[in-house]
């Protein structure tokens, strides 16, 4: 006890007289800005409120699709002015990498158009990358005029409202756009993920949805109930028994609005939503189940919830109909995938 | 490129050499020469077979033809494990078209037929040609045709198969061998080979067979050459390609490649520390732990046109790298850079802090996907994922610290962390942790240790005590070489954690320090002090002894009592002579600091608790070796009369002197029996007086150099005369003055 006094009343006239303690250049540089940071799950959100600012025409390519989701490390030197040239050479890339190896199989339709283009609107704050679509299209050869294009894969980098101490940490040279969303095969998913690894020097990982995210979906949909009407609140939920036991639990929306009203009244804050009232509001739903079935849900592991604005899977996939809605979601989902962030 | 890629003529040649030399090398072990004999046996018997295939006459019987089975059984090895060098391929197929020796033998050769490199031309035109003869069989036919398709991009060049495409063309009239030979047509045709006579051959046949994918698939390419020749309307959306490969073929081919491949890396790895492995495409999918391969970065169009740049994956040698060194380029991947011993020379030297969040980025992922995220945890303890882990303990040794991605990442992986999984690696990486903060350093480290260090096994203790000694050891090395690098600014490193004053990474060591003592004093009484744990402690006070000394670090800790008196009556003796080493360091120690003190008015506040304790230590030891006082008061270490009589143990007190102590008991036999040989009866406490001195001595020649130092530093012995008594031999405890 007497030493540790002894070294923490160590005089600093060593580090006066010209000594660095220990603060090491190499060491600084493998040191990384984002890496105190600490990423929490916020214990309150804000009340979905609804946005009309994103052109519904680019909202309709994400609407109402199953979409995949991943995390993204940030993006070095990605620039959102090169879209042109990354359409061609990420597409040069799938051909090549299709025609790789040896006795591959040959045919006309060999040829994919990609288009990036950049969802404008699609943020919270100023530090919010702007969203990036892309969009792959087969070329057939003898494509008839005028026939429409068969879109074979999409997918879209997005960052809504980001961790700003975070984003405010990233030398300029990276852009962060963690969550990534792709629907179609996954051999193009692949290809698209590792041009991606090799040109921005990312690392892609799967992004899946746990309880908790999945409950927070349900008590911000159920919130939209009163301005859109949410048809059905349905979850699921997987028991661990033997064999394991699949419960599908569908709430009438107004017995659902009716619950979350009676725990929202209580509660004052006017424009959030806090966590402990999305945790009373499912173990008020458990409980109802419990009173009638005798089964504790809250035992199993809820794996699905869906509403007519949307469904989320537990394994990382989502639907969202309700595009008005979309920016809650999408601030929930961007948090899962920034919790992802290594450092 | 032909001999460079026939890895089985290489090894012939090589193998011949050595059994010509290797003879005359006595030095070789047997398994290395029986092995390569047993090569050279094998490449005997595939060229004998090769001949044999050459030369066999038309119509040998090949039923219970023992010569036949043999050379085949030879060939199709060789085929299957390290494919065929260029002039087998062209034997066998030769031997296999011609139906030398029946239908049978030809297709089982054909089916084996995977060739190492390439496939000459020749032999596929004299194949055609065979074909052209009509004496094989159709299912014969197809299934050469089928060779060629799935060998084609192997075929070194085409230019003499396309100036016999109109025969090949001709085949597209029979009817099993249409679509296949569309499917070779289709490889081959280019503009100049669309002629109107052919389009309508192949619409005729259209219109025989109807709308086949394989037609259309050949006239579509027709129109995309000549649209005027071709003027009926293809249909916008065609079935996927053409699908005549032969599967078994593809991954026989697949796993020969793999194999040469990975051959070749070796031999790149031997002379350019270019370290690189093909990886299983399957595992990749699943985002595999390995180190991607380097290769220069995409961003072309961002490169100023006039400035020249080093491409990193084109580096081979040293000198390049230091020719080069301004000019060389990141590769696409950070991470790429951990897998090339060059690539680290450069990475040691570099300053830019972006190239090393992207690398810690990708490593942090990495390492969290495989640990902490990967549900179906399948096999964590995979080769590869060990020699991951090897590879970055190695690179984090080359570079002397640890990655920021590393050190967040074990954080986290310590709480889940059972203490088994890779165990070596994991307590590898934690070792090399770089000076946690103070405040930090409980919540992120000692608490998920302190949990696993009480419930694992013993030899996890050892090794956990092990790996925070050589922690301790690095942060001290740290220490000892940034500290009076004057120049550097110290303003670049405000934001990170390491900018710590001297005062903050004392308080880390300290705690570090405290930590093992704590844990060490339990885990002795655990494992009923172990002499393994015993040793393993004793190592990391011989570090913290030497602090102030070896590395600069004005500190002395002392080890609490519940290490040093099991080491002072433990009963192996090299426990007790490294704590007379030990001791003897800390003497050394304090006594520089304290002359550095007094020399140079320099406070080096060291307090004076720890000299007392110091000296308590001392004289204890003193007492209780040398004294025979053990036990009694002001000897430090002090029993109750009461107990020490409950013991029953006669002369208690001298029970742990030299010639008595468990751990010397032996030598002082073995001392005793050598100086009155003829005696009878053991009595020990006949050695005194000189035999003491000698009996010292005895010790000291039998390495014990710790006990050598302590003695000789600590003990003011009044080299007494003859005969004196041992009480005269009084030493005196060590008087560094608190």
């Amino acid at each position: 006890m007497e030493a540790q006094k002894s070294a923490t009343m160590t005089p600093r006239t060593n580090v006066a007289s010209g000594r660095r303690s220990l603060g090491f250049e190499k060491t600084n540089l493998r040191y990384t800005p984002g890496q105190l940071t600490a990423l929490r799950i916020p214990t309150s959100r804000r009340k979905p409120n609804t946005r009309n600012d994103i052109d519904p025409e680019q909202l309709a390519y994400i609407a109402n699709i199953e979409w995949k989701l991943s995390y993204v490390t940030p993006l070095y030197k990605f620039r959102h002015t090169q879209l042109v040239l990354y359409s061609k050479q990420l597409s040069a890339f799938i051909v090549a990498e299709k025609q790789k190896g040896i006795a591959v199989e040959v045919g006309p339709e060999m040829g994919f158009k990609v288009v990036f283009s950049v969802v404008l609107g699609m943020t919270e704050t100023d530090e919010d990358a702007e969203t990036v679509f892309i969009k792959i299209c087969s070329k057939p050869a003898f494509a008839v005029e005028g026939s429409a294009v068969k879109v074979v894969w999409s997918g879209w980098f997005t960052c809504v409202n980001g961790n700003l101490d975070y984003m405010r940490s990233l030398p300029s040279d990276f852009v962060s756009l963690p969550l990534f969303c792709t629907n179609g095969p996954e051999s193009i998913t692949a290809l698209v993920k590792s041009w991606f690894t090799r040109m921005f020097d990312c690392y892609f990982g799967p992004l899946s949805l746990n309880s908790s995210i999945l409950q927070w979906l349900g008590a911000l949909w159920t919130e939209c109930h009163p301005a859109s009407n949410i048809r059905y609140l349905k979850l699921a939920w997987n028991l661990p028994t033997l064999p394991p036991l699949d419960i599908s639990y569908t709430v009438h929306p107004q017995d659902a609005w009716n619950l979350w009203s009676s725990i929202r009244q209580n509660d004052s804050m006017e424009d959030g939503i806090s966590i402990e009232e999305v945790r009373r509001f499912m173990k008020g739903l458990e409980s109802h189940f419990f009173r009638h079935f005798r089964m504790h849900l809250s035992a199993g592991m809820l794996t699905r919830i869906c509403t007519s604005l949307g469904s989320a899977h537990c394994d990382g996939t989502i639907k969202i109909t309700g595009t008005q809605y979309i920016t809650p979601v999408l601030m929930l989902l961007t948090e899962c995938a920034q919790l992802k962030m290594p450092i | 490129m032909a001999s460079k890629s026939d890895p089985s003529r290489l090894e012939l040649s090589c193998s011949s050499e050595n059994d010509t030399t290797g003879c005359s090398r006595s030095l070789r072990s047997s398994r290395v020469a029986e092995e390569q004999k047993k090569r050279g046996e094998a490449g005997e018997s595939f060229q004998s077979a090769l001949s044999y295939f050459s030369r066999v006459k038309a119509g040998t019987p090949w039923r219970s033809n023992d010569v036949l089975e043999r050379h085949l059984a030879a060939v199709e090895r060789v085929a299957l494990s390290q494919g065929l060098p260029p002039e087998a391929v062209s034997i066998l197929l030769e031997f296999s078209l011609s139906l030398r020796m029946g239908y049978v033998i030809s297709t089982r050769v054909l089916k084996f037929l995977v060739p190492a490199s390439t496939v000459p031309q020749e032999a596929v035109l004299r194949g055609i040609s065979w074909l052209c003869v009509d004496k094989m069989p159709m299912s014969m036919q197809v299934l050469f045709i089928r060779w060629v398709i799935t060998m084609f991009d192997l075929i070194d060049s085409k230019d003499k198969l396309r100036a016999v495409y109109g025969f090949i063309f001709s085949f597209v009239t029979q009817e099993t061998m249409c679509p296949y030979i569309c499917h070779l047509l289709y490889l081959l045709t280019r503009k100049e080979n669309v002629r109107l006579h052919r389009v309508r051959k192949l619409l005729e046949l259209q219109g025989k067979m109807g709308r086949q994918p394989f037609l259309l698939h050949l006239l579509s390419l027709y129109k995309i050459f000549c649209p005027d020749l071709v003027i009926v309307s293809m249909p916008a959306r065609m079935k996927s390609g053409f699908r005549n490969h032969n599967s078994t073929w593809k991954s026989a081919l697949a796993a020969v490649q793999r194999s040469s491949r990975s051959k070749l890396w070796s031999d790149l790895q031997l002379s350019t520390g270019v370290h690189q492995r093909p990886a299983a495409r399957k595992r990749k999918l699943n985002g595999c732990i390995s180190i991607p391969p380097v290769s220069s970065t995409l961003h072309s169009s961002s490169r100023p046109p006039s400035s020249r740049v080093f491409p990193l994956e084109q580096l081979r040698t040293f000198p390049q790298l230091l020719e080069n060194l301004h000019q060389i380029e990141l590769p696409a991947q950070m991470g790429s850079m951990l897998g090339s011993s060059l690539a680290l020379h450069f990475l040691d030297c570099m300053r830019d802090s972006c190239a090393f969040l992207r690398l810690n980025y990708w490593l942090g992922s990495t390492l969290h996907e495989e640990f902490l995220f990967h549900k179906d945890t399948v096999a964590q303890d995979a080769p590869e994922v060990i020699q991951f882990l090897d590879t970055l303990i190695s690179v984090q040794h080359f570079l002397q610290e640890g990655f920021t991605a590393t050190e967040l990442f074990l954080y986290k992986f310590l709480r889940v962390w059972d203490g088994s999984l890779l165990r070596p690696q994991v307590l590898g990486l934690l070792s090399d942790i770089p000076v946690v903060p103070c405040s930090r350093i409980k919540p992120c480290l000692f608490e998920p240790l302190m949990q696993l260090f009480f419930t694992s096994s013993l030899f996890f203790k050892c090794s956990v005590v092990e790996c925070l000694n050589s922690m301790l050891q690095k942060w001290l090395t740290w220490h000892s070489v940034y500290a009076f690098e004057d120049e550097l600014d110290i303003s670049v490193t405000s934001q990170t954690p390491l900018n710590m004053t001297l005062s903050g990474l004392m308080d880390s060591v300290m705690a570090l320090v405290q930590f093992v003592g704590r844990i060490s004093t339990i885990g002795l009484q655990l494992e009923q002090y172990h002499p393994l744990l015993l040793n393993f402690t004793l190592d990391f006070y011989e570090t913290v002894s030497d602090m102030f000394l070896k590395y600069g670090m004005p500190l002395v800790v002392l080890p609490p009592a519940g290490v040093f008196y099991p080491a002072l009556h433990a009963t192996e003796p090299v426990s007790v002579d490294k704590l007379c080493h030990i001791m003897y360091r800390y003497r050394t120690n304090l006594i520089s600091a304290k002359s550095q003190e007094q020399d140079e008015k320099k406070p080096i506040e060291i307090s004076r608790k720890t000299y007392c304790q110091f000296n308590h230590y001392v004289v204890s030891m003193v007492s209780c070796l040398w004294n025979s006082r053990a036990f009694q008061a002001g000897t430090g270490l002090e029993v109750g009369a009461d107990v020490l009589s409950r013991s029953r143990v006669p002369e208690h007190w001298a029970r742990f002197s030299l010639i008595h102590h468990p751990a010397f008991l032996a030598y002082a036999i073995d001392f005793h029996q050598n100086c009155w040989p003829e005696k009878m009866t053991m009595d020990l406490g006949s050695i005194k007086g000189k035999y003491w001195d000698w009996f010292v001595e005895f010790l000291f020649c039998q390495d014990f150099h710790g006990l050598k130092e302590f003695v000789q530093s600590s003990m003011n012995r009044r080299t007494s005369a003859q005969g004196s008594k041992q009480n005269s031999n009084r030493s005196q405890e060590d008087a560094v003055a608190s």
